[in-house]
């Protein structure tokens, strides 16, 4: 006789592969978004060059200082290593390297951007980070189906 | 004439926005070179040059040419005091020779080594001014309306023809090189606007008033009368009065109505028009006046609207838009009027920037993409989505149309390259812009409007009204 509060094994099985579904979708985005997010910092007009950089992040930089009560060496030296950790943090979630290690470091990220967004009193782009947060937050609840992983996390 | 080596001032430096430098210049060389000042180191001929008029328009075409070089200014004559001192004093500072005179007649017999004659005196006199130089051996350029008559205008391209020497006449749009490069490039090399269907324009100004003079200076009544004036009220406000001026249709709307035809190639076979002395109590012409024009090109009809009003300064100061089935040009002298639209339906444009034919508007413009923020990335790639429904406030509403600019820009004075072309055309035989024969169609197109007014009915036109 079966017990009813089981799952059977075939229902067990078809959750579990949506949920490797689900998270592989999300961690693919996640690493597009990130990645493109560091990218776009290079390019100006349609070139690609550190000089683009630098200039991006600095502007960036001393745009929320401008316009907050952040100092510039706060801002400078979260700008400044910002795109390449999006680079590195993109290309760490699309192989499926250290993924949950990838997701808890994008999500501080994102916290981070947001903290800069409420300083300046830019309520739409806190919430467009806040959506960020939400899925990668999401994506940790999901983490465990990680599975087409280049180095997988230890469990 | 003697030769000169002086080296032009002016230097041919960037009329262009930046990042299509290249591919403008190659495409607008030829409006440049039209529009710039002969180098002279090639040997220019100094020209003799007399002025008759030197009142608000002499005067604006006495500073242009003053940038011209190896222009000689050898007399000045008009009947006013006022004007003919401050019209000597000007070319003498600038170190001409010139010798007043009070009667153009005067001045024709006294100093024949004059090549060419300006004449920039009241419409009513461009005939009898322009007809006596160009039989004096002189080349005439002659401020538009080319007359207050159709009669008046067509005996000077009888005289000029008869007399084998050039008259220009004053519609200064076709040498600028903004509206060459429009015209050529634009709308008929690219066909940027498609088949235009529609030109709207206009010329709007807020209530003046008029013209007045001092005691000391009043011209003495025997003289004014000597001169045909009735009194010194009318010779000042000339432009109000039917016996001298075509009204403002003929002294503003001339500019735009003569780029009508210019750039349609074409001259109009109807008109209808309204108007009326609707304000000022001592004016005789009509105040404001709206026209309504059809012209048959090969690509089909068109129609152009224009107006011009002078008690209000509303609509947007003066330009004419020539409206296409894929975009529409705003042109005026005024860079800050012209712009060029394009429909949602038309092709894209964005090679057009590559190509040097079109630039992007720069921030702060009409058109520009939205600022950054501060903190944000400059210039990000622009990527629109189209408007949420609720945003459209009629579902019958069409898509915005994108503004873009044109990039050529004239930095000199705007009658200089007209007169640029007068004078290169004594030189070296270059063709006139706006030869007699074309300032012809364009005085019969406009004082057509005054017609029709007080006919109060359509007109129509034959193509030999056009013609002498």
């Amino acid at each position: 006789m079966s017990n009813p509060s089981e799952s059977s094994p075939s229902a067990t099985c078809c959750a579990s592969s949506n949920a490797t579904a689900a998270f592989l979708i999300l961690r693919l985005f996640l690493g597009l978004r990130a990645f493109l997010s560091g990218l776009e910092k290079f390019e100006s007009g349609g070139t690609y060059s550190f000089e683009n950089y630098g200039k991006t992040m600095a502007r960036i930089a001393n745009g929320i200082t401008g316009a907050s009560f952040l100092p510039s060496w706060a801002t400078k030296a979260f700008a400044m290593p910002l795109g390449y950790i999006f680079l590195a943090l993109g290309i760490m979630l699309l192989l499926g390297v250290k993924t949950r290690c990838a997701l808890i470091l994008l999500a501080l990220v994102w916290v981070g951007l947001g903290f800069g967004l409420m300083a300046v009193q830019s309520d739409e782009g806190a919430v467009w980070i806040g959506t960020y947060v939400g899925l990668t937050v999401g994506a940790l609840l999901l983490v465990r189906h990680n599975r087409f992983a280049l180095l997988p996390d230890r469990s | 004439m003697s030769e000169s080596t002086t080296q032009s001032s002016v230097t041919r430096r960037s009329f262009l926005s930046s990042g299509t430098r290249l591919g403008a210049v190659v495409l607008a060389s030829p409006y440049l070179a039209n529009a710039q000042a002969p180098a002279g180191t090639g040997g220019t001929q100094a020209l003799n040059v007399g002025v008759i008029g030197t009142g608000a328009q002499g005067r604006v075409l006495l500073n242009a040419a003053l940038k011209i070089p190896d222009i000689r200014f050898k007399a000045v004559c008009d009947i006013w005091n006022e004007n003919r001192t401050y019209g000597e004093r000007l070319l003498k500072k600038f170190g001409h020779d010139v010798k007043p005179f009070e009667d153009y007649r005067e001045m024709l017999s006294s100093v024949p080594e004059l090549d060419a004659v300006i004449v920039a005196t009241p419409d009513w006199y461009h005939a009898e001014h322009t007809n006596a130089a160009l039989k004096a051996g002189k080349h005439v350029y002659c401020e538009k309306l080319m007359s207050n008559t159709i009669e008046g205008a067509r005996s000077m391209v009888k005289t000029a023809r008869e007399t084998g020497k050039l008259l220009q006449i004053g519609h200064q749009r076709r040498s600028n090189p903004r509206y060459l490069f429009a015209r050529d490039q634009l709308v008929r090399h690219y066909k940027i606007l498609g088949r235009i269907t529609n030109i709207n324009a206009l010329w709007n100004r807020s209530v003046s008033d008029d013209l007045t003079w001092t005691a000391r200076n009043e011209i003495p009544k025997a003289t004014l009368e000597k001169y045909g004036y009735d009194d010194m009220h009318q010779f000042r406000n000339w432009r109000w009065f039917k016996k001298y001026s075509g009204g403002p249709i003929s002294d503003l709307g001339a500019h735009q109505i003569d780029v009508f035809n210019w750039m349609l190639g074409s001259n109009p076979v109807n008109v209808m028009a309204g108007g009326g002395v609707d304000y000022y109590k001592n004016h005789e012409w009509y105040d404001n006046v709206m026209a309504i024009y059809e012209f048959h090109t090969a690509a089909g009809p068109v129609r152009a609207f224009y107006e011009v009003l002078t008690t209000t300064s509303a609509g947007g100061g003066y330009h004419e838009s020539f409206m296409g089935d894929e975009g529409t040009l705003k042109m005026s002298e005024n860079p800050k009027y012209t712009k060029v639209y394009r429909e949602a339906r038309a092709p894209e444009w964005e090679h057009f920037v590559k190509e040097g034919v079109l630039t992007k508007p720069g921030a702060g413009e009409e058109g520009a993409a939205a600022p950054s923020l501060p903190w944000e990335k400059e210039f990000k790639p622009k990527f629109t989505l189209a408007p949420p429904r609720a945003s459209v406030v009629d579902v019958r509403e069409t898509a915005a149309l994108s503004a873009w600019n044109i990039p050529v820009v004239l930095d000199k004075a705007i009658h200089q390259p007209h007169l640029e072309n007068f004078f290169d055309a004594i030189r070296k035989g270059t063709p006139l812009t706006c030869p007699g024969e074309q300032g012809f169609a364009s005085a019969v197109t406009v004082l057509k409007v005054n017609e029709a007014v007080q006919a109060r009915k359509m007109l129509t036109m034959k193509p030999d009204d056009f013609i002498v």
